[in-house]
């Protein structure tokens, strides 16, 4: 179905290779996942593959890659379009209507359906994705879920024989990401479609692939069948963590392989240590009693009735289904969300009566999009800022970035770094204002394992070394299961469960984590406590 | 199957309806160049826009264009006071003046403010106006997506730049409110000079991804490409479309034909800049 022969792919002003002589193919009806850490190239893969790249964005091509025979070289992104649809990394930037109808039908327009064969179509499509009850909606006002569904629907319309997806699942709470990947898993079994997915979340995928390339990042491609790379592979989710420090004999892909060829494990202990935090102490943010409300005509609640507090010291995660109300959580916490009653202390002040300067003292607030605070030429000009603005030393901020991270070429556009290198740099600036309390929204949006992991330590750092509170709303169970002491689960605007990492993540099969599904009994979270535990008991 | 045919969600106005209609007023008011009709059509144009916007993403520019058009208006105020060329009229009062080097002949900084020439000021900035909230008013009504629907693919191109350059605008305007709660987070006044560079970076680098991604969007899934496009659900011309731009071309038809300077027509023009909030 896609054959790559021999082929490389460099951008203008680029000093690297992306693909170096590659050469592969992928027959009619596989599931596909493209890994490699960010910026290895793996978009840029995708979109060879439908001609985006290089008709769409330049760069220099050679070798040959063909298409349902078609080649790419030859025809246009739009010549494509019959047998390769393309969800991009952010639907919604690509929709070209309101409503739902109207974006799925868009595609079978263009190319010049007749409307019976179009009505037909889109029925069938919507029912495929089970879209039926929101044809008539808005697109704007669906969930992320949602939105990510209609995007594929508007992609499989036109019947095309090889779907590809990049970073399907990001934007999505495991529910979200569960449905989408099985609808996913049904077309290719069902229809026969080839899909190709980039992804960095692999213990949500790698389930339901049967290959895997690994694009390297040193221009080379390796392709081989999910257990193959997934043994050699420096990045590999929680699941084949855990069987490599078992030393199982293979490499279990789902959680009901892994059981069946796990060993028995005792449930070793039964009292963990609670996570030390000295609720003697005043909190740093405490909420009581609060309602917010969307919009002031409708009187539908994004908040309401939330209780909470954050004591110095600890990790706190906010968790919960998309459109749950966590992002409203947290801007109230730094006045930007209006709420209709109830009270919100910042260390014991109302955070609406704080000037921004006095504020950022207290919270620092990384939005979900770091870069919305960047806008400097290069870094090191961002870090003089950052200094200047908190009349902090000169060279604060910098020093603060490189204590988090190995830091990027301090010339280097803030666009140009890395996701996880952004989040870095945006952090130390919220540091530069040493706040007592770090609020952190879906900060793992496109990060790799690796940044992952830097992200991490330094968020344990930052709470248990430097005694401030951390406080980070996000979709990722893994990250919750490594860095948080305590998880408030937020639904449909009220807390519905505020306890520590282990009740709440154990109680919910859908919110648990790798190793806890793996090993029920156990109540252990993540691979390092597994490892510590068998390290113990010999 | 059943077969649907209407919409349910309310489209008040066909997508080309609010361009004509504002390009049709825009015509009136260069014939006319008259400060009533000026007037008239500003007052019609807020009524329209704030009786129909909604909150829609591209109906938020509005608000912005409104203190574009302040800001244009104070500045050719100001200009209007400052220099100029000498005109006659009663003299209101009399500016310190500033003597320009000979090659200047003729213009001059300060010096006596008349009538004339604070009129003819406030003619042009109240056209500058008006043209500027026509234009708001079309972007803020009309969805840009849909207008891209409705364009000839043949003129692929043309489709593609219209949607980009009428997309950024909207895109832009929600992106300076996002971007500016995230500016203060860094304890950062959103006021002064170096807070708007700040601001205008960040959300003209945002709005370029998001077009570059819509384009992307079309071009892989074939716009322009394939030779006779169907539709799905027609966008129709209705019986209120024609309505709503014949009360714009009555008002053009208006100022062609008469040459009154009467109270009279800069009203009608007024009556007929607004059908499309009585027809709709």
């Amino acid at each position: 179905m896609i054959t790559f022969s021999n082929v490389s792919l460099i951008y203008p002003n680029s000093e690297r290779t992306i693909i170096e002589n590659a050469s592969f193919s992928v027959t009619e009806g596989e599931f596909v996942l493209l890994m490699g850490h960010t910026g290895a190239g793996k978009s840029s893969v995708l979109r060879l593959i439908n001609g985006l790249v290089p008709h769409h964005t330049g760069g220099i091509l050679s070798g040959e890659i063909s298409v349902a025979g078609r080649s790419t070289r030859l025809m246009k992104p739009g010549e494509l379009a019959d047998v390769v649809g393309i969800v991009g990394q952010n639907p919604m930037n690509g929709f070209v209507s309101d409503l739902v109808e109207d974006e799925i039908a868009f595609g079978l327009e263009t190319l010049g359906v007749p409307s019976d064969v179009m009505r037909k179509r889109v029925e069938e499509v919507l029912d495929l994705l089970a879209l039926v009850q929101l044809r008539r909606r808005q697109i704007s006002e669906l969930s992320g879920g949602e939105q990510q569904r209609v995007a594929i629907a508007a992609a499989l319309v036109t019947n095309p024989k090889v779907l590809l997806l990049d970073e399907p699942t990001s934007a999505l709470d495991p529910i979200a990401a569960e449905e989408v990947l099985s609808i996913l898993h049904r077309l290719v079994h069902d229809l026969g479609l080839t899909v190709i997915v980039a992804e960095h979340r692999l213990e949500r995928v790698i389930q339901f692939v049967d290959r895997i390339i690994l694009v390297h990042g040193d221009g080379t491609l390796e392709l081989g069948s999910t257990t193959e790379i997934l043994h050699t592979s420096p990045i590999a989710p929680p699941l084949v963590e855990l069987a490599k420090s078992l030393k199982l004999p293979s490499i279990p892909v789902s959680i009901r392989e892994f059981r069946k060829m796990a060993p028995h494990i005792e449930n070793v202990i039964d009292e963990y240590e609670s996570p030390t935090v000295n609720k003697s102490l005043n909190p740093i943010l405490a909420m009581k009693n609060v309602f917010a409300s969307y919009r002031d005509a409708e009187r539908t609640y994004a908040l309401s009735e939330i209780n909470l507090e954050v004591y110095p010291g600890e990790i706190v995660a906010l968790m919960g289904r998309n459109g749950a109300g966590k992002t409203t959580l947290l801007k109230s916490a730094v006045g930007q969300a209006p709420i209709i009653q109830g009270e919100i202390d910042i260390a014991g002040r109302n955070p609406a009566s704080l000037t921004d300067q006095e504020l950022i003292t207290y919270v620092g607030y990384v939005p979900q999009e770091p870069s919305d605070l960047l806008y400097g030429h290069s870094v090191k000009e961002e870090c003089d800022f950052a200094d200047r603005d908190n009349s902090v030393p000169e060279g604060t901020t910098l020093n603060l970035y490189s204590n988090l991270m190995k830091i990027p070429d301090i010339n280097a556009h803030p666009r140009d770094i890395s996701e996880g290198q952004r989040l870095g740099l945006a952090l130390s600036i919220i540091l530069s204002a040493s706040p007592k309390l770090v609020i952190l929204d879906e900060p793992t949006r496109g990060l790799d394992y690796e940044a992952k992991k830097v992200l991490v330590a330094n968020l344990k750092r930052i709470a248990h070394e430097q005694n401030r509170s951390v406080f980070i709303s996000t979709h990722d169970v893994e990250l919750v299961a490594d860095v948080a002491d305590r998880v408030i689960f937020l639904a449909d605007g009220e807390v519905i469960a505020n306890g520590t990492t282990r009740q709440v993540l154990t109680a919910s099969p859908a919110f648990a984590p790798q190793v806890a599904k793996a090993l029920p009994h156990t109540h252990w979270l993540t691979v390092a406590e597994v490892e510590r535990q068998i390290h113990e008991s010999r | 199957m059943t077969t649907v045919h209407t919409r349910t969600t309310t489209r008040v106005f066909h997508p080309l309806t609010w361009w004509l209609w504002a390009a049709l007023l825009c015509s009136t008011l260069l014939f006319a160049n008259n400060r009533f009709i000026s007037i008239a059509v500003i007052t019609s144009t807020l009524l329209v826009a704030f009786t129909l916007k909604r909150s829609s993403p591209w109906s938020r520019t509005f608000d912005w264009a409104l203190r574009f058009a302040f800001i244009a208006f104070s500045i050719r105020m100001l200009i209007a006071l400052l220099i100029g060329v000498p005109m006659p009229g009663r003299t209101l009062f009399v500016l310190p003046q500033i003597t320009l080097p000979e090659l200047f002949v003729g213009i001059r900084v300060g010096g006596p403010v008349t009538t004339q020439r604070l009129l003819s000021g406030f003619d042009e900035a109240i056209l500058l106006v008006s043209l500027i909230l026509l234009f708001a008013t079309a972007n803020a009504l009309s969805n840009p997506h849909s207008l891209l629907r409705i364009l000839p693919r043949r003129f692929y191109g043309i489709g593609l730049a219209s949607v980009i350059s009428s997309s950024v605008a909207p895109q832009a305007a929600s992106g300076i409110e996002r971007v500016r709660k995230a500016r203060r987070l860094r304890g950062q006044k959103s006021s002064g000079l170096r807070s708007w560079r700040g601001i205008a970076l960040p959300v003209l680098e945002d709005s370029l991804e998001r077009s570059i991604d819509l384009a992307a969007s079309l071009e892989s899934r074939g716009y322009g490409y394939f030779p006779n496009p169907t539709r799905y659900r027609p966008e129709l011309w209705k019986m209120k479309d024609t309505l709503a731009i014949s009360g714009a071309a009555y008002s053009l038809v208006l100022i062609t034909i008469t040459s009154s300077t009467g109270l009279l027509i800069p009203l009608l023009v007024s009556l007929f800049a607004l059908t499309p909030v009585f027809v709709s």
